[in-house]
């Protein structure tokens, strides 16, 4: 039988370890963000700091019918914890080494596997990317009217959306890299603060990539267990079923 | 026959075959593929699906053991306790723990120390921030009482005695130096501040340690706790960090002698240290051979602290 060959075996272990990573580097950094938050409106009575992740986890503590004390709500989910400056510092640094040690084995799978050239925008992205939305746009209405509803004809390896989220992540990934070092060191590595404006600049570029980073696994995860079996299985065995110019590519 | 000799290419011409090269280069690949036997895809798969299952059981051990107490608790309130246990038992102590979370503090500050230089300047500033710091006394703020009786002892000197200076000694002996530098708490806020003062170097030239000694255990007796009880404040600061144009012991905030709640009549600002090096109301200085106490290192923070 014949498959394809599908992702490099640094990449697929650099994928999967950036799960817990990510996870960690989130839980930690919220902690760390809790000590000074740097969006902020002016002091009221329960949010002495004005703190919007206060308000924000007061408001979902509410819908979710939370009841007591819900000022850290969030902080309480979201990351390892208010009042845990100290903790979350050193784990924050522990898995921002793993990451940018994991960042750099991805690179490395890219490069050694040659899948870089699938992830490089081309000139036909546009029209490819708004021929995807209007397909994801018209899968419910026609599985509920159970019309068919073909896939758009994809010639490599990712469709354009695929593509420039995929490219996105990694340099997204060297943003918050930078920002970070911007921030852990604005005095040795002051031409650094610069690019970011000042240290405030570096802190909330930090937060943006977070956001970006974070906000990119939930559509990814849905989109890749939507799209089966095959195609979760490539990313740990390396090999799809799924082989172009037959019936199931 | 004699063949025409061709025509040599244009510079644009010669950029176009480039830029081909490069596209040729980058353009994706047609997928490849690989012929295959059942038997040897279910092989590798069952060996590619344990190593990816060994390796989850593998992370979600470790990341309960790097779990501070409280998040713990708060997550898996009933079983907290008994995972715990079940760690302890493969060797994941809380023990443990801590001094490896302590040895990933020490390689970053380990990298910092790489990174620095004693000739770099810290970036400074044309004007302060026009907001007011923050005062971020960890304890209570202490009151005038201590004022009138305020000296800096200094101990450890070649001399072999022991100074007492007075404010008025300090503020006239010494050249003043003023500098707008950036004072970025390990909490995350930050505040471009106009300080002044004298420079550390200065006072070490002055009153020069005793041969052998790198460090300054740097102490305020009179800094109070939160509930306004005695709590001596301390930090460590290795001499050449303190030999640095930019130490300064700040006697002026804001061009006027520092307040209260700023660390009247002197403290230091090291604008390359994490705000928390930066002692208020210093009251003594005794140069050491060896890393004096620093207090939030014992409370789980870096002890070197380097911008």
């Amino acid at each position: 039988m014949r498959v394809a060959n599908k992702h490099d075996g640094l990449v697929r272990a650099a994928h999967w370890v950036h799960v817990p990573l990510l996870l960690g580097l989130i839980a930690s950094g919220l902690a760390i963000y809790w000590a000074a938050p740097v969006f902020r409106h002016a002091p009221t009575p329960g949010n002495p700091r004005g703190d919007y992740l206060v308000d924000v986890g007061r408001a979902l503590a509410s819908w979710f019918g939370a009841t007591g004390e819900t000022r850290f709500w969030l902080y309480e989910r979201l990351s390892v914890g208010p009042m845990q400056l100290a903790n979350a510092l050193r784990l924050h640094w522990l898995f921002a080494y793993l990451y940018m040690a994991c960042g750099a084995l991805y690179i490395a799978g890219l490069v050694r596997g040659g899948g870089w050239r699938a992830l490089l925008p081309r000139a036909t992205d546009p029209a490819e990317a708004l021929a995807m939305i209007r397909y994801y746009l018209g899968v419910i209405p026609h599985a509920l009217a159970r019309k068919p509803w073909p896939h758009p004809m994809i010639a490599g390896k990712y469709n354009a959306l695929q593509r420039s989220a995929y490219l996105a992540m990694p340099l997204v990934g060297a943003l918050i890299v930078l920002s970070g070092w911007a921030m852990h060191h604005p005095a040795t590595l002051g031409w650094l603060e610069r690019v970011f404006v000042n240290y405030d600049g570096a802190r909330i570029v930090h937060f943006a990539c977070m956001v970006i980073l974070g906000g990119f696994m939930i559509p990814h995860v849905v989109l890749a267990i939507a799209d089966g079996w095959d195609t979760l299985r490539s990313m740990v065995t390396g090999w799809s079923l799924r082989v172009k110019g037959t019936p199931h590519g | 026959m004699v063949e025409k000799r061709t025509k040599r290419p244009t510079a644009a011409e010669r950029l176009a075959t480039a830029l081909g090269r490069v596209g040729a280069a980058a353009a994706e690949r047609p997928e490849t593929t690989r012929e295959t036997t059942r038997g040897a895809l279910a092989a590798r798969s069952r060996r590619d699906f344990l190593l990816f299952g060994a390796s989850v059981v593998a992370t979600a051990v470790a990341g309960w053991w790097l779990l501070p107490e409280r998040a713990k608790r708060t997550w898996l309130p009933g079983a907290a306790d008994k995972l715990d246990t079940l760690a302890a038992r493969v060797g994941l102590t809380r023990m443990q723990r801590e001094a490896n979370l302590n040895r990933v503090l020490t390689f970053d500050d380990d990298v910092a120390e790489a990174l620095y230089s004693k000739q770099r300047r810290v970036r400074t500033y044309d004007r302060p921030d026009p907001r007011p710091l923050r005062n971020n006394y960890h304890g209570r703020t202490p009151g005038p009482e201590y004022l009138p009786e305020w000296r800096l002892n200094l101990t450890g000197l070649a001399s072999g005695r022991s100074e007492s200076l007075a404010i008025d000694e300090l503020l006239t002996r010494f050249a003043r130096h003023d500098m707008n530098t950036r004072l970025v708490c390990v909490e995350g806020w930050s505040h471009v501040t106009a300080w002044g003062g004298l420079r550390f170097a200065d006072l070490l030239a002055a009153y020069p340690p005793a041969p052998g000694m790198r460090w300054a255990a740097m102490r305020s007796e009179v800094s109070l706790s939160a509930s306004g009880a005695p709590e001596a404040y301390y930090v460590s600061i290795d001499l050449e960090t303190a030999r640095h144009p930019q130490a300064l012991l700040a006697t002026h905030h804001a061009g006027a002698p520092l307040t209260l709640a700023h660390g009247a009549p002197l403290r230091l600002v090291a604008p390359m240290k994490l705000g928390l090096k930066n002692i208020k109301a210093l009251t003594h200085i005794a140069y050491t051979a060896d890393e004096p106490a620093d207090y939030w290192n014992e409370r789980g923070y870096s002890r070197y602290d380097g911008l």
